[in-house]
């Protein structure tokens, strides 16, 4: 064999090793959540039964799922895609406005603003959690969708990727809308927003990758099942001594579904979101 | 509408800015400025019979004189030293990898960024299962690669074993993060380089060393940096599998915070905690902005 063979063999190997390492868990989960009790989970997960299912059931779905459980996991689910729905929804909206005027207002100390809210970027949420916490006891609108919800809806990261973004729009095009006559809300909304589709899809991605993920802060501000979100329902079943694995597999997978589904479909552009926010933020 | 010229106020400019502004100040500024102000009080979380007052420096000297947090910095620290060379290492490995004319490169790079998309709560649940005692998935394989000589260890149960456990699991789960970074890096190496090291007969590991290692500099100074701070955030996985111990061996900076302010309910000192994390990021961008203005190659970023 020429040594440009050897190197093709070798990196089919690497690549096939890379993609177990990457692959067990996840068939892992998917396999483990059919399994019908949590003895069967356990006794197979040292073997290569852990890869196979003999007597597939959706059992720990139709449980988990059920109203009488003790366990609501529709409404953990519904809760996490509501907030997640309307902050995304209200960050784009806010954000772009935002972004929008400050590279067009027609105001002085537009750069210093500017400079603060990048500024501001360098604050991470985990300094902030606790007293933010104290902060919404004293607004008294802790254990709500609200304190879900607009906390993130203002983020220095995304008004600076939208600033950037929206730059890249000849100035002008917007000079020519002014003086036709179109108002600076009309120049965003008719201009801006049509031209930036891709901006604002990747600012949803970022910002609905980060909102399912949300941990600490509603572990800290949320304290019963109506607003708890799936990430802390899924997490409280490590709490007890015997953990039910069957159900948390179950839920798991609930909660991995959307996001695969969606990866599946739109792949370039979450590949794309993430590296944008690295070399722009 | 008319236009608007420069020294008039525009109600609609102020309109479309205001939502941010607020929020921003509602959400960042005032906590922020809130964790100065409390980090010198003895504020509880909830109303209590003690009245709050002023400690001064009381906070910073309880928390730097307490054994919980040096521990929580040295397992901080332990475990970036540990997911640096393994998760950067998976991600440099993986894009150098995907980096040619693969015609599978798509798919594999899907498969590779699975891990990143995965809710960290979902990886918890599996994950913990993969390391069950006395037959989880890396017990079994370790053993039947030693032939049995390697005896089955309580990974997250025994303080010897736990950050390293906790370590693996976050580097398989971020790693796809650095591998997007390291991507974009070697495409943006200019191909006459790889020219002229094949022209001069430069190939396989030395061309790695010398054209493309000092050709990832700002990259890898980027991707250490981000590394760094994420690990200094460690919390969700720690929380959910072991809450810092066992012995806390797997306590860190912001679990210390978490305690102190929810757990304890003292506000105070867990503020005093979150500014020195702010501090501590803070200097990381800090040597971040001096290593690459500072590029050995010449290069400006």
């Amino acid at each position: 064999m020429n040594p440009r063979r050897i190197r093709d063999v070798l990196r089919t190997i690497l690549l096939g090793v890379l993609s177990a390492i990457i692959i067990v868990p996840l068939v892992i989960l998917f396999v483990s959540s059919l399994k019908g009790t949590r003895q069967e989970i356990l006794a197979d997960a040292g073997s290569w039964r852990a890869f196979i299912v003999a007597d597939p059931t959706l059992k720990n779905f139709t449980d988990v799922l059920s109203p009488r459980s003790l366990t609501p996991f529709l409404r953990y689910l519904a809760n996490s895609a509501l907030v997640l729905a309307v902050t995304v929804l209200l960050t784009i909206v806010v954000s772009s406005m935002a972004a929008y005027v400050l590279l067009r207002g027609h105001f002085r100390g537009r750069k210093a603003l500017l400079a603060i809210i990048a500024a501001l970027y360098i604050i991470p949420n985990e300094t902030i959690m606790l007293p933010m916490l104290y902060e919404c006891l004293g607004l008294g609108i802790t254990d709500s969708y609200f304190v879900q919800i607009l906390p993130f809806v203002a983020s220095p990261l995304f008004i600076f990727l939208l600033y950037q973004f929206f730059a890249q729009v000849p100035s002008s095009i917007a000079e020519a809308a002014l003086i036709d006559g179109a108002g600076p809300f009309r120049i965003y909304s008719s201009i801006y927003l049509p031209l930036n589709g891709s901006s604002l899809a990747t600012v949803a991605i970022l910002q609905g990758m980060g909102m399912w993920n949300q941990y600490l802060w509603p572990l800290l501000s949320i304290s019963t099942d109506n607003y708890r979100p799936i990430t802390v329902a899924i997490a409280s079943f490590f709490g007890s001594d015997t953990i039910l694995w069957n159900l948390a597999m179950a839920g798991s997978v609930m909660m991995m579904m959307p996001v695969l589904l969606f990866f599946l479909f739109f792949q370039r552009y979450f590949i794309a979101s993430v590296s944008s926010s690295a070399v722009k933020g | 509408m008319k236009p608007i010229g420069r020294g008039f106020v525009s109600w609609v400019e102020v309109a479309m800015l205001a939502p941010a502004l607020v929020l921003l100040v509602m959400f960042l500024v005032v906590p922020f400025a809130m964790s100065i102000g409390l980090a010198f009080t003895n504020q509880p979380l909830l109303p209590g019979p003690i009245p709050t007052k002023f400690v001064g420096l009381g906070n910073f000297a309880r928390i730097l004189s307490s054994v919980e947090f040096w521990r929580a910095m040295l397992n901080v620290a332990l475990f970036t030293l540990m997911v640096i060379p393994l998760q950067c290492g998976f991600a440099l490995w993986s894009a150098i990898l995907l980096n040619g004319q693969n015609r599978a490169k798509r798919l594999f790079q899907g498969l590779f960024f699975l891990p990143y998309i995965t809710p960290m709560v979902v990886v918890c649940v599996v994950w913990s299962t993969m390391y069950q005692y006395p037959s989880g998935v890396f017990n079994s394989v370790l053993g039947v690669l030693t032939f049995g000589l390697f005896k089955p260890v309580e990974w997250l149960g025994n303080p010897h074993t736990a950050l390293v456990a906790i370590t693996m699991l976050s580097a398989w789960q971020a790693y796809g993060f650095q591998m997007v970074i390291y991507m974009a890096g070697l495409q943006n190496i200019p191909t006459d380089l790889y020219e002229a090291a094949a022209i001069d007969g430069v190939a396989g590991w030395r061309r790695f060393a010398w054209v493309t290692w000092p050709s990832l500099y700002q990259t890898n100074v980027f991707v250490l940096i981000i590394t760094t701070i994420q690990a200094l955030q460690l919390f969700t996985q720690v929380n959910i599998l072991t809450q810092g111990g066992p012995q806390d061996s797997t306590n860190t900076l912001v679990h210390y915070i978490y305690r102190s302010g929810f757990v304890i309910q003292n506000v105070g000192r867990a503020s005093a905690g979150s500014l020195i994390l702010f501090l501590l990021i803070v200097s990381i961008y800090g040597v971040m902005s001096f290593l690459t203005k500072n590029d050995p190659t010449g290069e400006k970023p």
